[in-house]
């Protein structure tokens, strides 16, 4: 296991010659054995990636952390939750909650436009604009929210809901899509504060965080 | 029927073919077949908890959870705890209040100078009946055992839900050196058998919330 969750909020990565690490810059706590802190420009991926993230807004200063140690990752006292991919699908997510990954993963930025207006519409509302961030590979993710996220198991059997700004990021093969059911209640203020929701459907799990606050 | 866990900062909500009252806009998820309304004038509690709650300032906003299925309630980050209502009656703060099954009725009561001094307000919620109510605080609260031989003081601001034959009076000036600042200058007791709940941190759920937003 290459993260170990120290608390709620901490986190804490061991760092071989082999499996670098990538982390939010900024976020290193502390650190034990022989580590060296490096920037790391754009989300990889080669130029078309960091142009990509340049132009998108979806990123966020990286910093590698190299050598033969453990190093601690925290940020903000924003609770920490550690994700293991297992390569078959990606991570999607917004590239401000990664606090640190396994550099042997592939970050990318996805422009929404594949599901159209309804696609931009949603990103208006999570707050997460026009751009996600995918994750690709094998290994272990740590990322923020702000009361911690709990996985919501989708199966396809149920209809799922998930608040648009309590949602941190899925994986799996599912699709999301915002459901407005304004009424008259809602705009006079007696509504149920429910009026959108994003329906999940297909086979995967999303993450949920126990808040509606964007950090 | 409904069965509410807590887990942490989530309130776990099974509702089966029943209908949940819960602090408006708080769902973060769902699963199954599950209709979010308004609730009905009062909060479902009627005309008169309307008007009641109006004059007192005690303001309420609830929704309801209906349908089949298992729904996930949280707000802000707060720590969630569900407590059993039966017997005895519960007063709280409304903001307190995350949500609460069927079988309770919520009502307006006046607290007097105990609220006041304590920067509630004049009224606070009282909870009767049978069933569970799944209250928010910032940082977990924890239960002060009162009996009638035995006091038991906490600051009046994290009281967040002392249970009803508790009766929390209002006593000025502490025990002790009034010098030391672990004495707290002000506190409420509670005199009969009862539980006082009280949270880990001085700030009420509705001024924490504030307080993060402006400083957002």
């Amino acid at each position: 296991m290459l993260f170990e969750q120290v608390n709620n909020k901490v986190v804490r990565a061991h760092v071989t010659a082999q499996s670098p690490v990538l982390a939010r810059r900024g976020a290193m706590l502390g650190y034990s054995g022989a580590v060296a802190f490096r920037p790391v420009r754009g989300q990889g991926g080669g130029v078309g990636g960091f142009v990509g993230a340049a132009m998108s807004g979806e990123s966020n200063p990286m910093m590698a952390s190299e050598g033969d140690g453990a190093v601690l990752y925290g940020y903000k006292g924003l609770y920490v939750t550690v994700i293991d991919l297992d390569g078959s699908y990606p991570l999607t997510c917004e590239a401000d909650r990664l606090l640190a990954h396994d550099a042997n993963l592939q970050t990318s930025v996805q422009f929404v436009d594949s599901g159209g207006v309804r696609a931009a519409v949603r990103g208006a509302m999570t707050g997460q604009g026009l751009f996600t961030t995918l994750v690709h590979g094998r290994g272990p993710v740590a990322l923020l929210s702000h009361g911690g996220a709990f996985p919501l198991q989708v199966t396809g059997q149920w209809p799922v809901g998930v608040d648009p700004q309590a949602y941190v990021g899925h994986t799996g093969n599912l699709t999301l899509d915002l459901k407005a059911k304004v009424g008259f209640r809602d705009l006079t203020g007696r509504g149920s504060g429910e009026a959108f929701t994003l329906q999940v459907t297909g086979q995967g799990t999303v993450y949920v965080q126990a808040s509606e606050q964007k950090f | 029927m409904i069965t509410l866990t807590a887990d942490k900062r989530v309130l776990v909500a099974e509702i089966n073919n029943d209908s949940l009252r819960a602090a408006q806009g708080s769902m973060v998820a769902f699963e199954g077949s599950v209709e979010f309304v308004g609730a009905k004038m009062g909060g479902g509690d009627g005309f008169r908890a309307a008007l009641k709650r109006r004059v007192a300032g005690e303001s309420l906003d609830l929704m309801e959870a209906r349908g089949t299925g298992r729904v996930f309630f949280a707000e802000d980050a707060l720590d969630v705890t569900v407590l059993d209502v039966g017997g005895s009656r519960l007063t709280l703060e409304s903001d307190h209040i995350l949500a609460v099954t069927p079988g309770l009725r919520l009502d307006v009561q006046f607290a007097g100078l105990r609220g006041m001094t304590s920067g509630q307000g004049l009224a606070t919620t009282t909870v009767d009946g049978q069933g569970q109510i799944a209250v928010k605080s910032d940082g977990p609260i924890f239960g002060l055992e009162a009996s009638p031989g035995r006091t038991s003081s906490s600051t009046p601001t994290p009281t967040s839900a002392p249970t009803a034959t508790c009766r929390c009076r209002w006593s000025p000036g502490c025990r002790g050196s009034p010098s030391s600042a672990r004495a707290p200058a002000n506190r409420s007791r509670c005199g009969s058998p009862a539980t006082a709940w009280s949270t880990s941190s001085p700030r009420s759920a509705e001024s924490c919330c504030s307080n993060r937003s402006t400083t957002r």
